[in-house]
């Protein structure tokens, strides 16, 4: 199963810089979505909450979303 | 085109879409051939300095117990920040820290802002092409935003972590810092505490070795950001260039429209999130016990 890798990296260009950014987007992804949805949630049971809860969101989505720019990163760098 | 109006405005719009076309480097580009270091990286950020300190003199130039107008925007930004650092970091700390913290959101939202301004990382020097003032391609942008370097934000990043340590021994002291690091917790006492002992020497160096790598993560996120919106907008602008001419114009105008304001928003929660993540370093190791001895003190 693992030989497709050699097959992809033949025909994708910059393969070893990009396939990083991939994995890292992914789970980037389901990280800020987490964090959206467990945010979303806690207004509902305690609307009166929504500033504190916002500003956390909004940390942990930055946070979450680090790791993908780090992936960025190195594929513009390669 | 017979008129001269309209030949002077189709060499304008070529002029236009061939600069967007240009490339962006990882590094920022130097000015002048013999001083690598003075680069458009550093040029913005000496002029987006200028101009926050002359805001910010005027604003407070003639203060009256009733803000307006300017006066009245700066205390708004203010007091809005010394509210939310004060939440963060506790009323002991505050005064020590909030002029580092609100230096560093208002310094990075305002060079964020200023990187988008219409002429910045467009404008610059290249290969002379058709036209007075027209280039085939460019080479190095006249002002680019001064995030987009990973100079300055390392210096930020840099320059916090040195105030961090430099805060965190005068509250806790060293012995204090190693001891919340090193040390099993208080509440585990006698022979369990000994047998603990070299797993939380384990965990301190695990924790010591992310607090190294905080500057990193704070330079790298904010570097990575700005880069990659710097790099998207002109992508976008650049995507339509094989179009026939009039949709090539309208299109280097028209489909990087959504990414601004994405980028807008972007510098907005970058610059937050920096001066949030600073203030939460330092309540982290400062919190439980700074409180406690400065109770004495008062």
């Amino acid at each position: 199963m693992l030989d497709i890798l050699p097959m992809l990296a033949a025909e994708i260009p910059n393969f070893a810089a990009t396939l990083p950014l991939a994995f890292a987007g992914l789970g980037a992804g389901v990280g800020v979505g987490l964090v959206g949805g467990k945010a979303a949630e806690a207004v509902g049971r305690n609307p009166s909450a929504f500033g504190s809860i916002m500003v956390m969101a909004i940390i942990g989505m930055a946070l979450a979303e680090a790791i993908a720019i780090y992936g960025l990163i190195i594929a513009f760098i390669k | 085109m017979a008129c001269p109006k309209a030949r002077r405005a189709s060499a304008l719009m070529q002029i236009t879409a061939m600069l967007a076309a240009g490339e962006l480097t990882v590094q920022a580009n130097p000015l002048y051939p013999n001083l690598t270091w003075f680069t458009n990286s550093l040029l913005v950020t000496i002029i987006v300095t200028g101009l926050v300190v002359i805001w910010s003199r005027i604003s407070t130039r003639h203060m009256e117990v009733v803000p307006k107008g300017n006066q009245n925007i700066f205390e708004a930004l203010v007091e809005t920040l010394y509210n939310l650092f004060e939440g963060v970091v506790g009323k002991h700390m505050i005064p020590k820290v909030f002029p580092l913290l609100a230096t560093l959101f208002i310094f990075i939202l305002a060079a964020n802002w200023f990187g988008l301004v219409p002429g910045v990382g467009t404008i610059g020097f290249g290969k002379p092409g058709a036209g007075p003032l027209g280039l085939e391609e460019m080479h190095a942008p006249l002002l680019r935003a001064a995030n987009a370097d990973l100079n300055s934000t390392l210096g930020m990043a840099l320059f916090f972590m040195l105030w961090w340590v430099i805060w965190t021994i005068q509250e806790v002291g060293v012995i204090g810092f190693l001891k919340d690091n090193f040390a099993p917790p208080g509440a585990v006492k006698g022979m369990l505490r000994i047998f603990l002992l070299p797993i939380f020497l384990f965990v301190g160096v695990t924790e010591l070795i992310s607090i190294a790598i905080r500057p990193v993560s704070l330079s790298l996120r904010l570097f990575g950001n700005i880069f990659a919106g710097e790099t998207l907008l002109h992508t976008m602008s650049s995507l339509g260039s094989v179009l026939p001419i009039p949709l090539n114009w309208i299109s280097a105008v028209l489909f990087p429209l959504p990414f601004y304001f994405l980028e807008l928003l972007v510098g907005l929660l970058q610059a937050f999130v920096f001066a949030i993540l600073c203030s939460v370093y330092i309540k982290l190791s400062t919190g439980g016990h700074g409180g406690e001895e400065g109770q004495p003190a008062h």
